[in-house]
């Protein structure tokens, strides 16, 4: 009789989770067939986004700016935007991505680092034929940006959406005109230091503002290369090497006359100086242009009069140089339908004129596209016209190369070591390229 | 065949069956298998793939790889390699130690306090477990902001207070940073070892102190001749569980130094997680992961030795 009880409750189970299973695949026969008998399929498109430019983001001007224009373009479009974020570990989730996209997993839409967007080539759906429609064409970029869409054969790639370059900032009120070269910084900030002030600071621990922001502006204005055609590393050898030294040898000099504390070397991002700008003690300092805004909310409107922005210092006889980086979409998808479509959400939202504008004012990101800074859309700040100079003037991408984390790791290792005083900058330097090398 | 034969077989067969069944029963085997499984699956595989991805060059990003024992040279040979072992060593010893002495000499007030009747002992309990349940990259944070060398770093200006002139370079000095991550590490791995002797106090047999103290031992000599050799094993075994802790610990230190300046608090865990997910080096940072794992099995022998022979010598 238990036994009896047992089979009777097992089969019970059996008929219900069978039930369950052919229902939902009644459900989804009946979908399919109202998709069929439409004749206008919606089209779901995945993009797969930094968590500070998805639904995600902390910022809620931005989650509003997304949900709004995502309800708009589904309303207008038979379509389904899912918009979501992967970690906000970035160099973990990029390569996360390479392997999805390796197995054929990856998502339709990804907004990848844009300097390492060649890494992606072999994955990716060119773009050429969406873009016409809005008129979109590769010379309004920006020339680093070019150079990341364009694929080899000549294809667009890639789209690049928002961009940041480092300059230095200064008090125009101590500094009546910013220093052009290293001893100019050293000269007037030994000035500076008697006075009371932290002369010059800049990031210089472990963390990428430190290779963008501190080492490489100065290291390319002196012509210096991290890696050759190839993409082999080459920053440690023969005019590479002596240029990467003198930044170094630099660096080493502005913490021996004391015009820049040692405890810049726990700073690895540009925003870790703002702390020391609240002190209304700092008179210049290396920093990217998204900190305009960020000091202009901590310190006020009028202490923000104060500042200027100027190029970054370079080496005498050297040529002024910075960095720009900045994110791009890239389409994975091979569906021509979810490629239309995804195109024209971003478009709407940001690539077109009036979607980079929006988003540019927005995040307070630089547009990476020329014409939108003469539309009524985009608002700028206050040193718009200098980073526009910038970008077109002196601003170069990081290299691709797979090497680069590796050799941005060692160059960051190199300038704390020196700036905390426990190595010198040729046995620094000389570590750093014994452990690339290594790889 | 008769069909007396053909029964006799199938009753025969059957008594084998049952007898298999049966013997199979009363054997561990069908206890184990399921917890040996989900080992297996968990625990055995991860290690074993790390160990063999140790032996390729293979990179996080892209599926080429090939057999080689470069990892382990280019580890064994990479400029930072004896620092980076020097600074595990002093962030694991003194941690452990501090960790250890803390926490034992929190207990023991906790637990007088109880015996006493003592107001507040909840709350002091509470106090020092909030410190364990913090997640590493918040007490990170939270360190941070306290060694802060600006003028707003919470323990310079109380220095200043007791009339230091000069900030005190807490994480911009090599040796202070890592001194200023063991400290913190400390503050974060107390109440563990506390709630462990705190337990053993629990299980205490009071009998044997009231006992000691008709024999006349002082308050010190309870704590070395009685208290001290009871809880002994429960010692050991925090031991062994806080070292391997603090071997593997690396998010505090992420959040706090980021492994620098320079490779000055680079501990080994720190430097995997750096080689895997910032440099995608998974060949490299796994030869790193099974060095770790190689001391953490060695220490863990070791105290087991120590409790093995502790335990002998106690029963002779």
């Amino acid at each position: 009789m238990k036994k009896m009880k047992t089979l009777m409750f097992l089969f019970m189970m059996v008929a219900l989770v069978l039930a369950g299973c052919s229902s939902g695949g009644g459900d989804q026969g009946s979908d399919e067939s109202g998709n069929g008998g439409g004749g206008n399929a919606s089209v779901d498109v995945n993009i797969v986004a930094h968590p500070a430019y998805s639904l995600k983001a902390s910022d809620q001007k931005v989650v509003g700016y997304l949900k709004n224009s995502i309800s708009t373009f589904e309303d207008k479009n038979n379509a389904n935007v899912d918009l979501t974020a992967y970690s906000s570990n970035i160099s973990e989730a990029m390569a996360k991505l390479i392997e999805q996209a390796s197995q054929d997993r990856a998502p339709d839409v990804a907004q990848i680092d844009a300097h390492i967007l060649p890494r992606y080539y072999d994955y990716l759906q060119p773009l050429d034929p969406y873009l016409k429609k809005y008129n979109i064409s590769l010379d309004d970029f920006y020339p680093f940006a070019k150079k990341v869409m364009k694929g080899p054969d000549g294809k667009i790639y890639g789209v690049q959406f928002t961009t940041d370059v480092r300059v230095m900032f200064y008090r125009k009120d101590l500094v009546s005109s910013p220093p052009k070269t290293w001893s100019d910084v050293l000269e007037l900030g030994k000035k500076l230091k008697k006075q009371g002030y932290y002369p010059f600071l800049y990031p210089a621990g472990r963390g990428e503002g430190t290779t963008v922001t501190t080492i490489l502006p100065m290291f390319w204005g002196q012509g210096g290369k991290l890696v050759d055609d190839q993409g082999k590393p080459v920053f440690g050898k023969g005019k590479n090497k002596q240029a990467m030294l003198n930044v170094l040898k630099f660096l080493d000099q502005t913490v021996k006359t004391g015009i820049t504390p040692k405890r810049v070397s726990t700073y690895g991002s540009e925003s870790d100086l703002n702390a020391e700008v609240a002190t209304g003690k700092v008179a210049m300092f290396l920093g990217g242009n998204w900190q305009a805004s960020q000091i202009k909310h901590i310190l006020g409107e009028d202490e923000f009069k104060k500042w200027g922005v100027a190029p970054i210092p370079h080496k005498e006889g050297a040529e002024i140089a910075t960095t720009a980086g900045g994110w791009a979409w890239a389409m994975f998808a091979k569906d021509k339908d979810k490629q239309k479509t995804a195109v024209d959400f971003l478009a709407q939202t940001f690539v077109g004129n009036e979607g980079m504008a929006s988003w540019s004012n927005i995040g307070g990101y630089l547009p990476v596209r020329k014409p939108v800074y003469k539309t009524d859309e985009y608002k700028g700040g206050k040193f718009t016209d200098t980073f526009k100079k910038h970008l077109s003037k002196y601003a170069k991408a990081r290299p691709s190369s797979e090497a680069y984390p590796e050799i941005s790791a060692q160059l960051q290792i190199a300038v704390s070591s020196v700036v905390s005083e426990s190595k010198t900058p040729e046995q620094a330097l000389a570590d750093a390229w014994s452990a690339v090398k290594a790889k | 065949m008769t069909d007396a034969r053909v029964d006799e077989v199938k009753t025969s067969s059957k008594a084998q069956k049952r007898s298999f069944i049966q013997v199979l029963g009363n054997t561990p085997i069908p206890w184990i298998l399921p917890l040996a499984l989900i080992l297996i699956c968990i625990f055995l595989y991860p290690i074993i793939e790390i160990v063999r991805l140790s032996f390729t060059n293979a990179s996080l990003v892209g599926d080429d790889y090939s057999y080689t024992l470069s990892s382990y040279t280019s580890l064994f040979t990479s400029p930072g390699f004896i620092k980076m072992l020097w600074v595990t060593g002093f962030f694991v010893g003194f941690s452990v130690l501090f960790q250890m002495a803390f926490g034992f000499v929190i207990a023991l007030m906790i637990d007088q306090g109880t015996k006493r009747n003592l107001v507040g002992t909840v709350v002091t309990r509470t106090a020092v477990l909030s410190a364990w349940a913090i997640p590493g990259v918040i007490i990170g944070i939270i360190w941070s902001l306290l060694y802060s060398e600006t003028e707003s770093g919470i323990l310079n200006y109380f220095l200043s207070l007791a009339g230091v002139t000069n900030p005190v370079a807490f994480l911009s000095d090599p040796i202070n940073a890592l001194i200023s991550v063991t400290v913190a590490n400390v503050w974060r791995g107390t109440a563990f070892s506390m709630i462990f002797v705190y337990a053993g106090l629990q299980t205490f047999p009071n009998d044997v102190i009231e006992a000691a103290k008709i024999d006349g031992a002082g308050a010190f000599q309870r704590l070395f001749k009685v208290i001290i050799p009871i809880l002994k094993p429960i010692i050991l075994v925090n031991l062994i569980v806080i070292t391997v802790e603090t071997f593997n610990t690396f998010d505090m230190v992420m959040a706090l130094t980021g492994g620098g300046p320079g490779r000055s608090t680079e501990v080994i865990a720190l430097s995997i997680y750096n080689q895997i997910f910032n440099n995608f080096h998974l060949g490299e940072g796994a030869a790193a992961a099974v060095l770790l794992l190689v001391i953490n099995i060695a220490l863990t022998v070791v105290y087991f030795r120590f409790l093995e022979k502790g335990s002998k010598e106690g029963r002779a």
